[in-house]
Protein backbone atom coordinates (compact mmCIF):
# COMPACT_ATOMS: atom_id res chain seq x y z
CA UNK A 1 0.00 0.00 0.00
CA UNK A 2 1.24 3.39 -0.96
CA UNK A 3 1.21 5.79 2.22
CA UNK A 4 1.74 9.55 2.02
CA UNK A 5 4.85 11.04 4.53
CA UNK A 6 2.68 11.95 6.98
CA UNK A 7 0.68 8.69 7.55
CA UNK A 8 4.51 7.05 7.21
CA UNK A 9 5.39 8.91 10.32
CA UNK A 10 2.68 7.89 12.09
CA UNK A 11 3.62 4.21 11.74
CA UNK A 12 6.84 5.41 12.38
CA UNK A 13 5.66 6.48 15.97
CA UNK A 14 5.34 10.31 15.10
CA UNK A 15 2.40 10.66 17.28
CA UNK A 16 3.06 7.95 19.86
CA UNK A 17 2.54 4.09 20.24
CA UNK A 18 -0.76 4.16 20.38
CA UNK A 19 -1.73 5.88 17.17
CA UNK A 20 1.51 4.02 15.26
CA UNK A 21 -0.12 0.86 16.72
CA UNK A 22 -3.97 2.09 15.39
CA UNK A 23 -2.16 2.98 11.74
CA UNK A 24 -0.35 -0.77 11.62
CA UNK A 25 -3.63 -2.41 11.88
CA UNK A 26 -5.52 -0.10 8.73
CA UNK A 27 -2.37 -0.51 7.18
CA UNK A 28 -1.97 -4.62 7.52
CA UNK A 29 -5.71 -4.44 7.12
CA UNK A 30 -5.71 -2.98 3.84
CA UNK A 31 -2.68 -4.89 2.08
CA UNK A 32 -4.56 -8.45 3.14
CA UNK A 33 -8.30 -7.05 1.38
CA UNK A 34 -6.06 -5.74 -1.20
CA UNK A 35 -6.10 -1.97 -0.73
CA UNK A 36 -3.53 0.59 -2.47
CA UNK A 37 -4.22 3.46 -0.12
CA UNK A 38 -5.34 5.01 2.93
CA UNK A 39 -8.80 7.48 2.53
CA UNK A 40 -10.47 10.57 4.37
CA UNK A 41 -13.22 9.14 6.44
CA UNK A 42 -15.95 11.61 7.59
CA UNK A 43 -18.03 9.14 10.01
CA UNK A 44 -17.53 6.58 12.22
CA UNK A 45 -19.65 4.67 14.67
CA UNK A 46 -17.51 2.57 16.96
CA UNK A 47 -18.01 -0.24 19.67
CA UNK A 48 -16.62 0.53 23.48
CA UNK A 49 -18.36 -2.07 25.08
CA UNK A 50 -17.69 -3.31 28.36
CA UNK A 51 -18.02 -7.24 28.34
CA UNK A 52 -20.04 -8.14 30.77
CA UNK A 53 -18.48 -11.69 30.80
CA UNK A 54 -18.00 -12.22 34.73
CA UNK A 55 -21.36 -14.07 35.30
CA UNK A 56 -20.22 -16.69 32.51
CA UNK A 57 -16.64 -17.03 34.17
CA UNK A 58 -14.74 -14.93 32.62
CA UNK A 59 -11.67 -13.87 34.20
CA UNK A 60 -11.39 -10.33 36.30
CA UNK A 61 -7.63 -10.28 34.53
CA UNK A 62 -9.53 -10.73 30.40
CA UNK A 63 -12.49 -8.14 31.39
CA UNK A 64 -9.84 -5.59 32.64
CA UNK A 65 -7.24 -6.09 29.74
CA UNK A 66 -10.22 -5.54 27.23
CA UNK A 67 -11.62 -2.62 29.13
CA UNK A 68 -7.88 -0.76 29.30
CA UNK A 69 -7.26 -1.41 25.40
CA UNK A 70 -10.91 0.37 25.34
CA UNK A 71 -9.34 3.52 27.83
CA UNK A 72 -6.17 3.34 25.55
CA UNK A 73 -8.32 4.16 22.64
CA UNK A 74 -10.89 6.85 24.42
CA UNK A 75 -7.45 8.71 25.72
CA UNK A 76 -6.69 10.00 22.28
CA UNK A 77 -8.77 12.85 20.62
CA UNK A 78 -10.91 11.83 17.62
CA UNK A 79 -9.71 13.31 13.93
CA UNK A 80 -11.08 17.00 13.17
CA UNK A 81 -14.45 17.24 11.13
CA UNK A 82 -14.92 13.41 11.84
CA UNK A 83 -18.15 12.44 13.11
CA UNK A 84 -18.24 9.74 15.80
CA UNK A 85 -20.48 7.72 16.92
CA UNK A 86 -20.83 4.95 19.82
CA UNK A 87 -22.54 1.09 19.02
CA UNK A 88 -24.52 -0.57 21.78
CA UNK A 89 -23.24 -2.09 25.26
CA UNK A 90 -23.20 -5.66 26.80
CA UNK A 91 -24.90 -4.17 29.59
CA UNK A 92 -27.68 -1.29 30.21
CA UNK A 93 -26.40 1.88 32.53
CA UNK A 94 -29.84 2.33 33.66
CA UNK A 95 -30.54 0.32 37.36
CA UNK A 96 -31.32 -3.84 36.78
CA UNK A 97 -31.26 -5.90 39.40
CA UNK A 98 -29.61 -8.88 36.91
CA UNK A 99 -26.88 -10.57 37.53
CA UNK A 100 -25.87 -9.91 33.73
CA UNK A 101 -25.72 -6.09 34.82
CA UNK A 102 -23.24 -6.00 37.65
CA UNK A 103 -22.80 -2.96 39.16
CA UNK A 104 -19.16 -3.16 39.07
CA UNK A 105 -18.74 -3.15 35.30
CA UNK A 106 -21.84 -0.72 34.71
CA UNK A 107 -19.59 1.74 36.76
CA UNK A 108 -16.75 1.01 34.32
CA UNK A 109 -18.44 1.63 31.65
CA UNK A 110 -19.80 4.74 32.96
CA UNK A 111 -16.45 5.75 32.77
CA UNK A 112 -15.27 4.89 29.38
CA UNK A 113 -18.47 6.81 28.21
CA UNK A 114 -16.95 10.00 29.97
CA UNK A 115 -13.89 9.08 28.48
CA UNK A 116 -15.04 9.20 24.81
CA UNK A 117 -17.16 11.57 24.97
CA UNK A 118 -14.23 13.61 25.95
CA UNK A 119 -12.45 12.05 22.75
CA UNK A 120 -14.67 13.54 21.30
CA UNK A 121 -17.23 10.17 20.47
CA UNK A 122 -20.86 10.89 20.62
CA UNK A 123 -21.93 8.15 23.29
CA UNK A 124 -25.08 6.65 21.25
CA UNK A 125 -24.75 3.73 22.49
CA UNK A 126 -26.95 1.87 20.18
CA UNK A 127 -26.73 -0.39 17.08
CA UNK A 128 -29.20 1.95 15.03
CA UNK A 129 -26.93 4.93 14.51
CA UNK A 130 -29.23 6.07 11.35
CA UNK A 131 -32.20 6.63 13.81
CA UNK A 132 -30.41 9.10 16.58
CA UNK A 133 -28.89 11.58 14.22
CA UNK A 134 -25.86 9.86 12.48
CA UNK A 135 -27.65 9.95 8.91
CA UNK A 136 -24.22 10.10 6.22
CA UNK A 137 -24.80 11.34 2.44
CA UNK A 138 -24.64 9.76 -0.26
CA UNK A 139 -21.01 8.51 -0.93
CA UNK A 140 -20.12 9.98 2.43
CA UNK A 141 -16.65 7.37 3.47
CA UNK A 142 -17.42 5.81 6.73
CA UNK A 143 -16.40 3.08 8.82
CA UNK A 144 -18.95 1.60 10.98
CA UNK A 145 -19.15 -1.44 12.87
CA UNK A 146 -22.69 -3.20 13.78
CA UNK A 147 -23.42 -5.28 10.55
CA UNK A 148 -26.84 -4.39 10.05
CA UNK A 149 -25.63 -0.83 10.68
CA UNK A 150 -23.17 -1.49 7.27
CA UNK A 151 -25.77 -3.14 5.27
CA UNK A 152 -28.17 0.21 5.91
CA UNK A 153 -25.69 2.87 5.30
CA UNK A 154 -24.49 1.61 2.30
CA UNK A 155 -27.67 0.16 0.76
CA UNK A 156 -30.23 2.63 2.06
CA UNK A 157 -28.44 5.56 2.24
CA UNK A 158 -25.95 4.95 -0.21
CA UNK A 159 -22.92 5.64 1.88
CA UNK A 160 -19.88 4.05 1.96
CA UNK A 161 -18.60 1.02 4.57
CA UNK A 162 -17.05 -2.02 4.97
CA UNK A 163 -17.50 -4.28 7.70
CA UNK A 164 -15.78 -2.50 10.30
CA UNK A 165 -14.27 -4.06 13.66
CA UNK A 166 -13.74 -2.47 16.65
CA UNK A 167 -10.22 -1.97 16.48
CA UNK A 168 -10.14 -0.64 12.72
CA UNK A 169 -13.26 1.40 13.63
CA UNK A 170 -11.62 3.03 16.45
CA UNK A 171 -8.11 3.65 14.43
CA UNK A 172 -10.19 5.31 12.09
CA UNK A 173 -12.14 7.20 14.30
CA UNK A 174 -8.60 8.16 15.76
CA UNK A 175 -6.50 8.84 12.40
CA UNK A 176 -9.41 10.03 10.28
CA UNK A 177 -8.42 7.71 7.52
CA UNK A 178 -9.50 3.97 6.16
CA UNK A 179 -8.09 1.31 4.01
CA UNK A 180 -9.66 1.64 0.08
CA UNK A 181 -10.80 -1.79 -0.17
CA UNK A 182 -14.34 -3.20 -0.79
CA UNK A 183 -17.39 -1.63 -1.57
CA UNK A 184 -15.47 1.98 -0.54
CA UNK A 185 -15.09 1.41 -4.49
CA UNK A 186 -17.58 2.01 -7.29
CA UNK A 187 -16.85 -1.67 -8.96
CA UNK A 188 -17.37 -3.98 -5.58
CA UNK A 189 -21.14 -2.70 -4.84
CA UNK A 190 -21.94 -4.41 -7.90
CA UNK A 191 -24.66 -7.11 -7.49
CA UNK A 192 -23.99 -10.58 -7.23
CA UNK A 193 -26.91 -12.37 -7.07
CA UNK A 194 -30.48 -11.37 -8.16
CA UNK A 195 -33.54 -12.53 -5.84
CA UNK A 196 -37.01 -12.28 -7.48
CA UNK A 197 -39.94 -11.60 -4.58
CA UNK A 198 -43.23 -12.77 -5.90
CA UNK A 199 -44.16 -12.61 -1.74
CA UNK A 200 -46.19 -10.04 -0.35
CA UNK A 201 -44.53 -8.55 2.10
CA UNK A 202 -46.94 -6.64 4.60
CA UNK A 203 -44.57 -5.97 7.57
CA UNK A 204 -41.01 -5.47 9.11
CA UNK A 205 -40.40 -8.75 10.31
CA UNK A 206 -42.03 -10.08 6.26
CA UNK A 207 -39.01 -7.64 5.14
CA UNK A 208 -36.50 -9.86 7.81
CA UNK A 209 -37.44 -12.98 6.27
CA UNK A 210 -36.34 -11.75 2.56
CA UNK A 211 -33.22 -10.92 4.20
CA UNK A 212 -32.59 -13.56 6.37
CA UNK A 213 -33.30 -16.09 2.79
CA UNK A 214 -30.92 -14.01 0.83
CA UNK A 215 -28.19 -13.51 3.38
CA UNK A 216 -28.16 -17.18 3.66
CA UNK A 217 -27.41 -17.38 -0.15
CA UNK A 218 -25.65 -14.31 -0.68
CA UNK A 219 -22.54 -14.92 1.63
CA UNK A 220 -20.05 -12.29 1.55
CA UNK A 221 -21.96 -11.21 -1.89
CA UNK A 222 -24.24 -8.38 -2.88
CA UNK A 223 -28.41 -9.34 -3.15
CA UNK A 224 -30.01 -7.54 -5.70
CA UNK A 225 -33.76 -7.81 -4.77
CA UNK A 226 -36.39 -7.56 -7.51
CA UNK A 227 -40.07 -7.17 -8.03
CA UNK A 228 -40.90 -5.42 -4.67
CA UNK A 229 -41.87 -1.80 -3.28
CA UNK A 230 -40.12 0.57 -1.42
CA UNK A 231 -39.97 -0.73 2.15
CA UNK A 232 -40.50 1.68 5.14
CA UNK A 233 -37.55 2.55 7.15
CA UNK A 234 -38.60 0.17 9.84
CA UNK A 235 -38.42 -2.34 7.02
CA UNK A 236 -35.26 -1.26 5.62
CA UNK A 237 -33.86 -1.90 9.26
CA UNK A 238 -35.13 -5.64 9.27
CA UNK A 239 -34.10 -5.95 5.89
CA UNK A 240 -30.20 -5.14 6.34
CA UNK A 241 -30.18 -6.53 9.97
CA UNK A 242 -31.28 -10.46 8.76
CA UNK A 243 -28.51 -10.13 5.68
CA UNK A 244 -26.01 -9.55 8.12
CA UNK A 245 -27.05 -12.58 10.33
CA UNK A 246 -27.46 -14.91 7.92
CA UNK A 247 -25.00 -13.71 5.69
CA UNK A 248 -21.66 -11.39 5.62
CA UNK A 249 -23.53 -9.46 3.43
CA UNK A 250 -21.52 -5.54 3.29
CA UNK A 251 -24.76 -4.30 1.01
CA UNK A 252 -28.18 -4.74 -1.26
CA UNK A 253 -29.68 -3.36 -3.95
CA UNK A 254 -33.31 -3.56 -3.92
CA UNK A 255 -34.47 -2.38 -8.12
CA UNK A 256 -36.06 1.08 -8.74
CA UNK A 257 -35.80 1.83 -5.00
CA UNK A 258 -32.23 2.11 -3.49
CA UNK A 259 -30.05 5.37 -4.34
CA UNK A 260 -27.57 3.27 -6.33
CA UNK A 261 -30.02 1.05 -8.14
CA UNK A 262 -32.55 3.38 -10.44
CA UNK A 263 -33.05 0.12 -12.63
CA UNK A 264 -32.22 -3.81 -12.39
CA UNK A 265 -29.32 -3.43 -14.66
CA UNK A 266 -27.82 -0.15 -12.58
CA UNK A 267 -27.90 -2.80 -9.62
CA UNK A 268 -25.57 -5.19 -11.50
CA UNK A 269 -23.50 -2.97 -13.45
CA UNK A 270 -25.33 -3.87 -16.82
CA UNK A 271 -23.98 -7.46 -16.23
CA UNK A 272 -27.76 -8.82 -15.32
CA UNK A 273 -27.48 -12.54 -14.48
CA UNK A 274 -29.69 -14.80 -16.30
CA UNK A 275 -30.19 -17.17 -13.22
CA UNK A 276 -31.86 -16.05 -9.81
CA UNK A 277 -33.43 -17.21 -6.72
CA UNK A 278 -37.29 -16.88 -6.11
CA UNK A 279 -39.00 -15.54 -2.75
CA UNK A 280 -42.26 -16.69 -3.05
CA UNK A 281 -45.31 -16.65 -0.54
CA UNK A 282 -44.15 -20.65 0.39
CA UNK A 283 -40.71 -19.31 0.91
CA UNK A 284 -42.02 -16.39 3.44
CA UNK A 285 -43.94 -18.76 5.53
CA UNK A 286 -40.78 -21.21 5.19
CA UNK A 287 -38.38 -18.92 6.54
CA UNK A 288 -40.52 -17.84 9.44
CA UNK A 289 -40.95 -21.51 10.31
CA UNK A 290 -36.88 -21.83 10.16
CA UNK A 291 -37.41 -19.68 13.59
CA UNK A 292 -39.64 -21.01 15.35
CA UNK A 293 -38.29 -24.24 17.86
CA UNK A 294 -40.99 -23.68 20.71
CA UNK A 295 -42.16 -26.32 21.83
CA UNK A 296 -44.98 -25.44 23.94
CA UNK A 297 -46.81 -21.89 23.82
CA UNK A 298 -46.26 -20.36 27.59
CA UNK A 299 -43.95 -17.72 26.66
CA UNK A 300 -41.43 -15.76 29.41
CA UNK A 301 -40.12 -12.84 27.17
CA UNK A 302 -41.30 -10.46 24.24
CA UNK A 303 -38.28 -8.46 22.95
CA UNK A 304 -39.60 -5.78 20.49
CA UNK A 305 -36.59 -3.64 19.18
CA UNK A 306 -34.24 -5.52 16.94
CA UNK A 307 -32.43 -3.51 15.72
CA UNK A 308 -32.80 -0.65 18.56
CA UNK A 309 -36.15 0.39 17.95
CA UNK A 310 -37.79 3.77 15.91
CA UNK A 311 -39.66 6.11 17.84
CA UNK A 312 -42.13 4.97 15.12
CA UNK A 313 -42.32 1.71 16.13
CA UNK A 314 -42.41 2.73 19.89
CA UNK A 315 -45.36 4.67 18.92
CA UNK A 316 -47.24 1.61 17.58
CA UNK A 317 -46.22 -1.00 20.47
CA UNK A 318 -47.81 1.57 23.15
CA UNK A 319 -50.81 2.19 21.25
CA UNK A 320 -51.27 -1.69 21.10
CA UNK A 321 -50.47 -1.91 24.86
CA UNK A 322 -52.30 0.87 25.44
CA UNK A 323 -55.04 0.13 28.78
CA UNK A 324 -53.97 -3.28 28.72
CA UNK A 325 -51.43 -5.36 30.86
CA UNK A 326 -48.70 -7.96 30.11
CA UNK A 327 -49.24 -11.17 31.16
CA UNK A 328 -47.64 -12.19 34.85
CA UNK A 329 -44.59 -13.58 34.61
CA UNK A 330 -43.84 -11.88 30.89
CA UNK A 331 -40.97 -9.77 30.21
CA UNK A 332 -41.92 -7.53 27.59
CA UNK A 333 -38.95 -5.49 26.87
CA UNK A 334 -38.71 -2.56 23.67
CA UNK A 335 -35.13 -1.78 22.70
CA UNK A 336 -34.06 1.12 21.88
CA UNK A 337 -31.34 4.53 21.86
CA UNK A 338 -31.15 6.43 25.06
CA UNK A 339 -32.26 9.19 22.37
CA UNK A 340 -35.05 7.32 21.28
CA UNK A 341 -36.06 6.87 24.71
CA UNK A 342 -36.00 10.60 25.98
CA UNK A 343 -38.54 11.45 22.91
CA UNK A 344 -40.75 8.30 23.94
CA UNK A 345 -40.95 9.68 27.61
CA UNK A 346 -41.58 13.48 26.38
CA UNK A 347 -43.89 11.86 24.31
CA UNK A 348 -45.86 9.79 26.74
CA UNK A 349 -45.31 6.45 25.06
CA UNK A 350 -42.60 5.13 27.91
CA UNK A 351 -45.70 5.88 30.43
CA UNK A 352 -48.00 4.40 28.77
CA UNK A 353 -45.40 0.97 28.10
CA UNK A 354 -44.77 1.22 31.95
CA UNK A 355 -48.19 1.16 32.88
CA UNK A 356 -48.82 -1.99 30.78
CA UNK A 357 -45.81 -3.57 32.51
CA UNK A 358 -43.13 -3.56 29.71
CA UNK A 359 -39.79 -1.90 30.06
CA UNK A 360 -37.97 -0.03 27.79
CA UNK A 361 -33.99 -1.04 27.49
CA UNK A 362 -31.60 1.43 27.04
CA UNK A 363 -28.16 1.00 25.26
CA UNK A 364 -28.82 -3.00 24.67
CA UNK A 365 -30.94 -5.47 24.11
CA UNK A 366 -31.31 -8.55 26.33
CA UNK A 367 -30.00 -11.31 23.84
CA UNK A 368 -26.37 -8.88 23.76
CA UNK A 369 -26.71 -8.98 27.61
CA UNK A 370 -27.48 -12.80 27.47
CA UNK A 371 -30.23 -12.44 30.27
CA UNK A 372 -31.97 -16.25 30.27
CA UNK A 373 -35.28 -16.64 29.46
CA UNK A 374 -37.44 -19.98 28.21
CA UNK A 375 -39.15 -19.54 25.51
CA UNK A 376 -38.76 -15.82 23.56
CA UNK A 377 -41.07 -14.15 21.16
CA UNK A 378 -39.75 -11.36 19.29
CA UNK A 379 -40.26 -9.66 16.06
CA UNK A 380 -36.36 -9.42 14.84
CA UNK A 381 -35.36 -12.13 12.79
CA UNK A 382 -31.91 -11.14 14.28
CA UNK A 383 -32.85 -11.69 17.78
CA UNK A 384 -34.57 -14.80 17.39
CA UNK A 385 -31.24 -16.12 15.42
CA UNK A 386 -29.31 -15.33 18.07
CA UNK A 387 -31.13 -16.07 21.27
CA UNK A 388 -31.53 -19.26 20.81
CA UNK A 389 -27.83 -20.15 21.13
CA UNK A 390 -26.76 -16.97 23.13
CA UNK A 391 -29.74 -17.19 25.83
CA UNK A 392 -30.23 -21.48 25.11
CA UNK A 393 -34.25 -20.07 24.89
CA UNK A 394 -37.05 -21.67 22.44
CA UNK A 395 -37.61 -18.80 19.88
CA UNK A 396 -40.66 -17.60 18.19
CA UNK A 397 -40.54 -15.12 15.24
CA UNK A 398 -43.29 -13.01 14.69
CA UNK A 399 -44.64 -9.42 13.52
CA UNK A 400 -45.48 -6.60 16.34
CA UNK A 401 -48.79 -7.15 16.74
CA UNK A 402 -48.98 -11.12 17.38
CA UNK A 403 -45.94 -10.65 19.56
CA UNK A 404 -47.81 -8.17 21.59
CA UNK A 405 -50.67 -10.14 21.65
CA UNK A 406 -48.67 -13.16 23.07
CA UNK A 407 -47.35 -10.50 26.30
CA UNK A 408 -50.82 -9.95 27.22
CA UNK A 409 -52.08 -13.42 26.67
CA UNK A 410 -48.60 -14.88 28.24
CA UNK A 411 -48.72 -17.68 25.70
CA UNK A 412 -48.15 -17.55 21.96
CA UNK A 413 -51.61 -17.40 20.05
CA UNK A 414 -50.57 -17.37 16.95
CA UNK A 415 -49.95 -15.18 14.04
CA UNK A 416 -53.51 -14.14 13.47
CA UNK B 1 1.76 -36.14 4.65
CA UNK B 2 -0.20 -33.97 2.48
CA UNK B 3 0.85 -30.48 1.71
CA UNK B 4 -1.63 -28.15 0.22
CA UNK B 5 -0.56 -24.73 -1.37
CA UNK B 6 -2.84 -21.19 -0.57
CA UNK B 7 -2.03 -18.01 0.24
CA UNK B 8 -1.15 -16.61 3.41
CA UNK B 9 -3.78 -13.60 4.48
CA UNK B 10 -2.30 -13.25 7.80
CA UNK B 11 1.35 -14.50 8.36
CA UNK B 12 2.30 -16.57 11.12
CA UNK B 13 2.77 -20.27 11.78
CA UNK B 14 0.60 -22.71 13.93
CA UNK B 15 -0.58 -26.11 14.14
CA UNK B 16 -3.30 -28.08 16.00
CA UNK B 17 -6.22 -30.28 15.38
CA UNK B 18 -8.26 -29.20 12.39
CA UNK B 19 -12.35 -28.33 12.89
CA UNK B 20 -13.86 -28.79 9.57
CA UNK B 21 -17.48 -27.59 8.31
CA UNK B 22 -18.61 -26.64 5.49
CA UNK B 23 -20.14 -23.77 6.39
CA UNK B 24 -20.25 -19.48 8.17
CA UNK B 25 -19.99 -18.72 11.65
CA UNK B 26 -20.33 -15.44 12.82
CA UNK B 27 -18.07 -15.31 16.34
CA UNK B 28 -20.11 -12.69 18.32
CA UNK B 29 -23.43 -14.38 18.95
CA UNK B 30 -22.52 -17.81 17.59
CA UNK B 31 -19.34 -18.42 19.64
CA UNK B 32 -18.48 -18.08 23.61
CA UNK B 33 -15.40 -16.34 23.77
CA UNK B 34 -15.49 -17.90 27.89
CA UNK B 35 -15.81 -21.63 27.14
CA UNK B 36 -14.35 -21.38 22.82
CA UNK B 37 -17.39 -23.34 21.75
CA UNK B 38 -20.13 -22.74 19.39
CA UNK B 39 -23.12 -22.33 20.69
CA UNK B 40 -25.17 -21.49 17.38
CA UNK B 41 -28.07 -23.95 17.62
CA UNK B 42 -28.19 -26.30 14.53
CA UNK B 43 -24.68 -24.94 13.58
CA UNK B 44 -22.77 -28.47 11.64
CA UNK B 45 -19.77 -27.29 14.80
CA UNK B 46 -22.17 -26.88 17.26
CA UNK B 47 -20.73 -27.57 20.74
CA UNK B 48 -17.22 -28.18 19.06
CA UNK B 49 -14.57 -26.14 21.57
CA UNK B 50 -12.14 -24.27 18.29
CA UNK B 51 -9.81 -23.72 21.29
CA UNK B 52 -6.43 -24.69 19.87
CA UNK B 53 -7.47 -25.85 16.71
CA UNK B 54 -7.23 -24.73 13.29
CA UNK B 55 -10.70 -23.96 11.99
CA UNK B 56 -11.50 -24.55 8.76
CA UNK B 57 -14.82 -22.86 7.43
CA UNK B 58 -16.10 -21.07 4.27
CA UNK B 59 -16.10 -17.48 5.65
CA UNK B 60 -16.90 -15.52 8.51
CA UNK B 61 -20.40 -13.65 8.20
CA UNK B 62 -22.70 -11.87 10.63
CA UNK B 63 -21.64 -9.69 13.50
CA UNK B 64 -19.13 -7.07 13.40
CA UNK B 65 -18.05 -7.96 17.12
CA UNK B 66 -15.73 -11.26 15.10
CA UNK B 67 -12.74 -9.14 16.46
CA UNK B 68 -13.81 -7.92 19.49
CA UNK B 69 -14.84 -11.81 20.00
CA UNK B 70 -11.41 -13.34 18.93
CA UNK B 71 -9.90 -10.93 21.23
CA UNK B 72 -11.58 -11.90 24.28
CA UNK B 73 -11.77 -15.74 23.37
CA UNK B 74 -7.68 -15.61 23.07
CA UNK B 75 -7.13 -14.00 26.47
CA UNK B 76 -9.24 -16.80 28.04
CA UNK B 77 -6.83 -18.86 26.07
CA UNK B 78 -9.86 -20.62 23.74
CA UNK B 79 -8.72 -18.99 20.53
CA UNK B 80 -9.04 -20.97 17.52
CA UNK B 81 -4.86 -21.35 16.59
CA UNK B 82 -5.68 -20.55 13.22
CA UNK B 83 -8.06 -19.83 10.73
CA UNK B 84 -8.56 -21.57 7.03
CA UNK B 85 -10.77 -20.17 4.61
CA UNK B 86 -12.32 -19.92 1.01
CA UNK B 87 -13.56 -16.36 1.36
CA UNK B 88 -12.22 -14.00 3.16
CA UNK B 89 -14.60 -11.86 5.39
CA UNK B 90 -12.80 -8.45 6.45
CA UNK B 91 -13.84 -8.98 9.72
CA UNK B 92 -12.07 -12.24 10.16
CA UNK B 93 -8.58 -11.08 8.37
CA UNK B 94 -8.97 -7.69 11.08
CA UNK B 95 -9.38 -10.30 14.22
CA UNK B 96 -6.67 -12.72 12.72
CA UNK B 97 -4.18 -9.53 12.77
CA UNK B 98 -4.91 -7.65 15.95
CA UNK B 99 -4.81 -11.59 17.86
CA UNK B 100 -1.78 -12.34 16.15
CA UNK B 101 -3.70 -15.60 14.51
CA UNK B 102 -2.19 -16.98 11.33
CA UNK B 103 -5.00 -17.07 8.34
CA UNK B 104 -4.72 -18.86 4.73
CA UNK B 105 -6.91 -18.79 1.77
CA UNK B 106 -7.07 -19.85 -1.67
CA UNK B 107 -6.21 -23.44 -0.99
CA UNK B 108 -5.17 -25.34 -4.19
CA UNK B 109 -7.41 -28.59 -3.04
CA UNK B 110 -11.39 -28.33 -1.64
CA UNK B 111 -10.09 -28.40 2.50
CA UNK B 112 -13.77 -30.16 2.47
CA UNK B 113 -12.75 -33.04 0.54
CA UNK B 114 -9.58 -33.44 1.97
CA UNK B 115 -8.94 -32.36 5.53
CA UNK B 116 -11.49 -34.02 8.17
CA UNK B 117 -11.52 -33.16 11.72
CA UNK B 118 -9.29 -34.37 13.93
CA UNK B 119 -6.60 -34.38 11.20
CA UNK B 120 -3.26 -33.06 12.55
CA UNK B 121 -2.61 -29.87 11.08
CA UNK B 122 0.17 -27.12 10.29
CA UNK B 123 -0.97 -23.72 8.94
CA UNK B 124 2.22 -21.59 7.88
CA UNK B 125 0.93 -18.55 6.18
CA UNK B 126 4.81 -17.28 5.72
CA UNK B 127 4.87 -19.75 2.91
CA UNK B 128 1.30 -20.04 2.60
CA UNK B 129 1.23 -23.69 3.00
CA UNK B 130 -1.33 -26.26 5.22
CA UNK B 131 0.07 -29.46 5.65
CA UNK B 132 -1.59 -32.77 6.90
CA UNK B 133 0.63 -34.14 9.68
CA UNK B 134 -1.70 -36.99 10.51
CA UNK B 135 -4.80 -38.08 10.28
CA UNK B 136 -7.08 -39.26 12.44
Amino acid sequence: MELTAEEHGILEGARGPYLAKCMRWLVEWGEVMGARRLVRVDNTHVLLPVPNLMARGASQRTIQHYVDGLKEACSHHTAPGCYCTVHTLFLTMDDLDVPENDPAQVRMQKEIGEMAAAAGFIPTWTCAPYLVGNVPLKGEICAWTESSAVVYANSILGARTTRHGNESAIAASLLGVVPEFGVLLEENRKGTLRVEVSADLDSPTDWGALGYFAGKLAGLGIPVFNGVRRPSQDEAKQLCAALATSGGVSMCHIAGVTPEAPSLEAAFQGDVPAGCVTFTGDTLRDTYASLRNHTGDQIDSVILGCPHASIREIAEIASLLKGQRVAEGVRLWVDTARGTKAMADAMGYTAIIEAAGGRILCDTCPTNMRMPARRIVTHGFKQAHYARGMVGAEVIVAETGPSVRAALAGRWLGDD
Amino acid sequence: MTEIRGRGVVKGRAEGPALVADATLSFWGEVDPVTGCVIAVGHPLEGQSLAGRVLIIRSTKGSSATPMILNLAKLEGKAPAALVNVEVDSLAALGCIVNDIPMLTDLDQDPFETIRTGDHVVVDADLGLLTIRSRI
